[in-house]
């Protein structure tokens, strides 16, 4: 059974709730999890919880990084950081994985720093995944958009890795047997987007392995027709940041027609269940995190207002990468380029 | 490497030391969640009825090693289970090699005739007079362990009869504890005639409650440190090896039984280790007595040469932050009130 690493002292709601997410995780799985942090504090927090102690280590951490603060200089003053101990930890082989919901850049930054590249990798991507319209029945609710953010600019070759990456990824985690993988442009024509995209869409083109379906635009990203979308960080990150925005302004405006008018806050009443599935869809408590791909091994990065549940699902996803061979996957897409 | 000995030794155990088991979820791994296994129960052969992990080869060790040090040991079972399924439970003992004193089950036929329904769930009443009444008969300066779950009561049972030997508990609060609880008033009354006839000493050196129901342990801090909460017979074992009742050897018998029949890791019992010492119920000393007794046996993993320096600064910080483990004569006041209230909310 894979050993998870897991930070326990990044996110909004840490520790409290990553000690709760693994204890939950610590009933219903076998996984062994190693949490990382103030071992006073988090066995206090266990004891006040329901847990499975055998399921469950605890390696002393006494410093850890703040979401605010600025990554470089954080991990250059805090040797002892949580993130990075749990950095070691894997890149040791004491664990499989790393799970943390704390700040995004020194997470990233402890695995280029403690994480072996796979060989041929050029950068590492941090994947995120997004609701999307199915089309059919079982298809998974949820697509990957990579990179959101380890890289600002990239070449065609990047983003061709990226695809390859993002491709086994879907293939292992999602039970997609052919992800189809397309390029964020500004147009669905191949020549359009300069020449870096054009590159990358006439190489994608080209190679069988992947089941390239071409560009798509913004307003495509929420339908159901691409598993895995390609796109720079600088670009990624935007559209992500902005697909969160739009669903607290909706949820905000539901609000806010309610309070206003009986009659609105009637129908929104009726519209209760429908809204629910909505949440459902835009919850990412449910798939816990997403993955930073390029090394040897694995780091699932969750979202930094993570509860126990998201920290238990992102434990679980580790998990299931770990046993389902990710990174081998991965090396074996890169090594056919 | 050891940082610190510990100079504190285990006290000397008692030359007469009584071992009291609750039978089930603390013995036997009885299954009684739903209606269906509920009525499965009294049908169950002996064979088919399965002990709780490691609990034979712990209560086979407490023996041997009393025996082999010369004590006078005895071995008590008591249980809600009515007499009709005692031949079954008395052969599953003999299957698994278990040698008791006693055993007592409780006639809820009686109960059910007299229409006092209540009673056949209320244990309270019942296993605290069964105790007291088995005291009694039990040589003076005998010392009790008592084993139990977090199913139902047995942590009020076992405190309270602790609490009413050692006489901190006085006749009225016991009256009013038990009448909070809603016990029968007969069983109040004979109660509080055992615990006026009784021998006063404080004979219940520990009360060990298996967490069969992962009860957070910090519900369990109003019963003070003479109750010990473990998640495993492992946890269990280390600390009666703590207290002076097992060897190390008998200690490495219940890991093994562990890890050969129950699927246990190596892993999980080093989890299990950290946890207990974590949880102030383990000294330093101890737990590295365990630990590399175990290692050098292949029962724990061994340190990986990367983790050394993290080990290494965690056994310093472990150190400087120790607080004595419970040993054993620590035994708190409890307000019983608070701790009737208090548990009931938790259930």
């Amino acid at each position: 059974m894979a050993t998870i690493a897991i930070d326990a002292m990044g996110g909004d709601f840490a520790p409290e709730e990553v000690v709760k997410g693994v204890a939950q995780a610590s009933l219903e799985t076998d996984i062994q999890c190693t949490l990382v942090g103030d071992e006073l504090r988090i066995q206090e927090i266990l004891s006040a919880t329901t847990y499975n102690p055998e399921n469950i280590s605890i390696q002393h951490a006494r410093e850890f990084i703040e979401m605010a603060e600025e990554p470089k200089a954080a991990l250059r003053n805090k040797r002892h950081a949580s993130i990075l101990v749990g950095a070691r930890l894997v890149a040791e082989g004491d664990a499989d994985a790393l799970v943390t919901a704390g700040n995004t850049g020194a997470a990233v930054l402890a695995c280029v720093q403690h994480f072996k590249p796979i060989h041929g990798v050029r950068k590492a991507g941090l994947a995120s995944v997004y609701p999307r319209q199915t089309e059919y029945a079982g298809q998974d609710e949820l697509a990957l958009l990579l990179d959101v953010g380890a890289t600002i600019r990239c070449d065609a070759m990047e983003l061709v890795q990226f695809a390859l990456m993002g491709s086994a990824y879907a293939r292992r985690i999602s039970k997609v047997p052919n992800p189809r993988v397309a390029l964020l442009n500004m147009g669905s024509e191949e020549s359009k987007g300069g020449d870096v995209l054009v590159q990358a869409h006439r190489q994608l083109k080209a190679i069988k392995d992947i089941n390239f379906i071409g560009n798509i635009e913004g307003n495509d990203l929420a339908k159901g027709n691409a598993d895995v979308i390609i796109c720079e960080g600088l670009l990624g990150n935007v559209v992500l940041k902005m697909l969160e925005g739009l669903a607290e302004l909706v949820v905000d405006l539901a609000g806010t027609a309610a309070r206003e008018n009986w009659r609105w806050k009637l129908g929104l009443m009726m519209l209760a269940s429908g809204f629910g599935r909505l949440r459902d869809l835009t919850d990412y408590a449910a798939y816990g995190g997403a993955p930073f791909l390029g090394f040897e091994r694995l780091l699932i990065k969750s979202h930094g207002r993570s509860n126990a549940r998201a920290v238990k699902n992102a434990v679980k996803v580790a998990a299931k990468a770990v046993r389902d061979g990710v990174t081998r996957e991965i090396a074996a897409a890169i090594e056919q380029l | 490497m050891v940082l610190r000995r510990d100079k504190r030794r285990a006290p000397e155990p008692p030359r007469v030391i009584v071992f009291r088991w609750d039978l089930d979820k603390t013995y036997l791994k009885s299954e009684f969640e739903s209606l269906r296994e509920l009525v499965r129960i009294p049908f169950e052969k002996p064979e088919d009825k399965i002990a709780v992990p490691g609990v034979v080869p712990l209560i086979r060790g407490l023996r041997e090693v009393a025996t082999h040090a010369g004590r006078d040991v005895r071995v008590y079972f008591i249980s809600a289970s009515p007499p009709q399924i005692a031949k079954a439970i008395k052969e599953k003992l003999a299957l698994d090699g278990i040698e008791y004193d006693g055993i007592v089950f409780k006639n809820q036929l009686q109960h059910l005739v007299r229409g006092k329904f209540r009673n056949l769930r209320e244990q309270v009443g019942y296993k605290l007079t069964e105790l007291l009444k088995s005291r009694a008969e039990m040589p003076p300066e005998s010392t009790e362990i008592l084993f139990g779950d977090d199913w139902e009561s047995d942590p009020i049972i076992y405190s309270l009869y602790a609490d009413v030997l050692a006489n901190r508990l006085a006749t009225d609060e016991l009256d009013d504890v038990l009448d909070t609880i809603g016990v029968d008033p007969k069983l109040i009354v004979q109660a509080k005639e055992l615990a006026a006839a009784a021998r006063h000493a404080d004979v219940v050196a520990r009360i060990y409650i298996n967490l069969e129901r992962r009860t957070p342990p910090t519900h369990f801090r109003l019963f003070g440190t003479r109750l010990v909460p473990t998640y495993n017979y492992f946890q269990t074992a280390v600390c009666l090896y703590q207290d002076g009742h097992l060897t190390l050897p008998a200690v490495a018998h219940v890991a093994d039984n562990l890890i050969n029949t129950s699927g246990y890791t190596p892993e999980r019992l080093a989890n299990s280790l950290a946890d207990i010492a974590r949880r102030d119920h383990l000294t330093e000393a101890s737990a590295i007595a365990v630990r590399e007794y175990l290692r050098a046996r292949g029962l724990l993993p061994r340190r990986r040469l990367a983790g050394v320096r993290a080990s290494l600064w965690q056994r310093v910080l472990r150190w400087v932050r120790s607080k004595p483990a419970t040993s054993p004569a620590l035994h708190d006041t409890i307000n019983y009130q608070t701790l009737v209230a208090e548990w009931r909310g938790t259930r």
